[in-house]
């Protein structure tokens, strides 16, 4: 008999050792889900959370880092999850606001108030926060798109200045192809550096108005204006712009090419500088990804992060605070001192910011449309076809016409689905 | 052996029994529980969610019947790739890691010098994660920097294949990676087998004059059908449930997807929990025709691992 008490006493102990870790979980503190995994963003993700739990040693966050990748997979699981993550690192636009019309979101109009955030959050991104009049979403940073080379590598080819038009362009692949040198190399095997190749031709040559109109799946991409896109896309190809195999790399291996100065160019966010050997960055700068129709107006990506509160948060009153710091000045000074970060909010000291950066503030604030990036202007399934016809068009050109007609089809059947 | 088990009960035994009989059962209680949350129950819930359109967000999936299903098999070209792709998985798993495993076990199955040492670093592999073995074999592929296309440039092959990169090639480079996982795998069953051949048959076949070839031919090898048997059965289910070492090469880009990911990807990344639950029920049937063949075979043969 003396068996069964034993095993009657292990169920006990195993339902007490339950109830303990609910009881932990309901206490007064913060669960915040970050995807800052990159070396750089992660910890100052973490200095950022040890301040703050320093400060407020009654409502602790409890900080989970995830892989970038998986946490854009696993969102919905955590929304849905109750009690949800208070706090989480999302971006701005329609990937937020997917989950803001099915009302995943908080809104924390009180505490944007509160805070005054109307008064310091420039207007652009005043109006990204903004939902039917409520404040769903914090935008804390962005960051720009550019075509990023080494000056000295141009020099040694014999060009005197970055491209600005599309015929520059295929006269710089030229002069560097001659010398040697890979004009572009790119790390596509996880597919989606080739989307900014798409979003620029595609805005460079249709315009931003088109361009967001096939990112809400309002046009065709049948339509002879995306078959443009992809004849400039061609003359790259043909004139030998980009390194071969893209698709064997990932991002950060590629920019090894221009380290090791095998190539000269690379299409990147700024955030290749996080993976660029600083003691290098003397020869690293970048310019506007050239004009091919000057008679249109110019887009840039600009995609732009921050963090929003579940719906189902479990403790929205520390949710709320948290948030608050996260937006308040002095996090976003640190984020952009320390990682080079651009600041949504105007009262940020940018004075001591590097040429570069605000040249890179310049470029965004001079276009006349700011894009959020491919993957994040359409919606995920769309994304996931057009990002695939990316690299089937690179590797075979010739089968445009079937790379368009199934990316036409994914999108009449996303169409379908949403009217269902 | 049963009868040998009943003749040498002690006496008493029978007496005990009686009082004993529900404990099995109370001890089964709990793992039956959860064998019915977190397996029955899912199954049955992926089923019903296959003919739904359900976003994984809506509170209630739109029923649609067939359509997902109908979709798959008419419409949708990823998965005829997918499904030729675990074909060819499983071709490859069930001829060559076989094979190599069976070689590998006759040879360390003799003593030799630093036998041990070999068996274990061809069993190693199996030890680490397929993360980390994906890791590992993606800077093997490296274009420029990788161990593979090192070799081939010191060889003087001037412009070797980007692998991961190339349609052709890529599906292949992971399929290797993976048999370079199951060898050792393999090797460790078939040796496991080797050692239960009763000798006196070897030696027998040696007295009648058999060569070492007719000796495995012909006593060695239909000796080791139960072990192959069951090493074929576990190739194919390893093939069919290909999925950690795509996810982490190529995300299934260039002509890799497997049916795995492909449903990892419509499920969770495209949000389409309808028509990936579609595609987990296929390959939960194709799998189910080799796990029922395998449980029967084990359940007949009372083989024990």
């Amino acid at each position: 008999m003396s068996r069964n008490k034993w095993f009657i006493a292990v169920l006990l102990m195993g339902v007490a050792l339950l109830s303990v870790v609910s009881v932990l979980a309901q206490d007064g503190t913060v669960a915040y889900n970050s995807y800052a995994s990159d070396p750089l963003p992660r910890a100052f993700d973490e200095k950022i959370v040890a301040m703050w739990n320093e400060q407020h040693p009654d409502m602790q966050v409890q900080h989970s880092i995830i892989n970038h990748e998986d946490f854009k997979q696993a969102i919905r699981a955590y929304l849905l999850a109750e009690p949800a993550p208070d706090v989480l690192t999302w971006f701005a636009g329609n990937r937020a606001r997917f989950f803001i019309d099915r009302g995943l979101i908080m809104d924390f109009s009180d505490a944007w108030q509160a805070e005054g955030f109307d008064d310091v959050y420039a207007p652009g991104f005043n109006a990204l926060a903004t939902v039917n009049e409520g404040k769903y979403f914090l935008p804390t940073s962005y960051y720009w798109w550019a075509v990023y080379y080494r000056p000295s590598l141009f020099e040694k080819a014999g060009i005197e200045k970055a491209p600005e038009t599309f015929d520059e362009l295929l006269g710089v692949c030229e002069s560097l192809n001659a010398a040697g040198i890979t004009p572009f190399t790119i790390g596509a095997r996880f597919r989606w550096p080739a989307a900014a190749w798409f979003d620029y031709l595609n805005m460079r040559t249709n315009g931003p108005e088109f361009h967001i109109n096939l990112m809400l799946l309002q046009e065709s991409y049948l339509d002879d204006r995306v078959k443009a896109t992809f004849a400039n896309w061609r003359k790259l190809l043909d004139a030998g712009c980009f390194v071969e195999d893209p698709a064997a790399l990932d991002w950060q291996e590629a920019v090894d090419d221009m380290v090791q100065e095998r190539a000269a160019m690379y299409l990147m966010g700024a955030f290749i500088t996080d993976s660029y050997p600083d003691e290098l960055e003397e020869d690293l700068d970048f310019f506007r990804f050239p004009i091919i129709d000057p008679a249109i107006p110019v887009g840039e990506d600009a995609p732009t992060d921050g963090y929003f509160i579940a719906a189902q948060a479990r403790n929205p009153e520390g949710a709320k605070a948290f948030l608050a710091f996260l937006g308040s000045k002095d996090v976003q000074q640190m984020a952009f001192e320390e990682l080079g970060r651009l600041p949504t909010r105007t009262d940020v000291d940018i004075s001591q910011a590097e040429p570069a950066t605000q040249q890179g503030i310049q470029l965004i604030q001079s276009a006349d449309y700011v894009a959020q990036f491919y993957d994040r202007d359409t919606t995920p399934a769309m994304a996931e076809a057009g990002m695939d016809g990316f690299m089937r068009f690179w590797d075979n050109p010739d089968d445009i016409d079937t790379i368009l007609q199934d990316l036409e089809n994914e999108r009449l059947r996303i169409l379908e689905e949403e009217a269902q | 052996m049963a009868a040998t088990l009943k003749a040498g009960r002690l006496p008493g035994a029978s007496s005990k029994r009686r009082r004993m009989n529900w404990t099995p059962y109370l001890f089964l209680l709990l793992p039956l529980a959860l064998y019915f949350v977190w397996i029955i129950a899912p199954t049955f819930y992926t089923i019903y969610l296959s003919l739904t359109n359900w976003n994984g967000v809506d509170p209630i999936p739109g029923f649609v019947g067939l359509q997902n299903f109908e979709r798959l098999f008419t419409k949708d070209r990823t998965f005829s790739e997918a499904l030729l792709n675990n074909v060819r998985w499983l071709v490859v798993f069930i001829t060559i890691p076989t094979t190599l495993g069976l070689g590998l076990a006759m040879i360390f199955n003799n003593e030799m010098r630093g036998g041990r040492w070999y068996k274990i670093s061809f069993y190693s592999p199996l030890v680490m994660s397929l993360p980390v073995i994906g890791l590992i074999w993606g800077w093997v592929y490296h274009p420029r920097a990788g161990l593979l296309n090192g070799f081939l440039q010191a060889i003087g092959v001037a412009d070797p294949p980007g692998w991961l990169g190339d349609r052709d090639l890529a599906i292949w480079a992971v399929i290797i990676a993976a048999v370079w996982r199951q060898v050792g795998y393999v090797m460790v069953l078939y040796l496991a087998g080797l050692k239960n051949i009763d000798p006196s048959f070897v030696d027998a076949a040696r007295v009648d004059g058999a060569n070492r070839w007719q000796l495995f031919r012909h006593v060695i090898l239909p000796l080791l059908a139960p072990v192959t048997t069951i090493i074929v059965v576990i190739s194919i289910i390893d093939s069919l449930r290909a999925f950690d070492l795509v996810s982490i090469m190529t995300r299934g880009a260039q002509d890799t997807q497997v049916l795995a990911n492909f449903m990892y990807i419509e499920a969770f990344n495209n949000y389409r929990m309808g028509y990936g639950a579609a595609i987990a029920v296929v390959l939960f049937a194709i799998s189910l025709i080799f796990i029922g063949f395998y449980l029967s075979r084990v359940i007949r043969d009372e083989l024990e691992y």
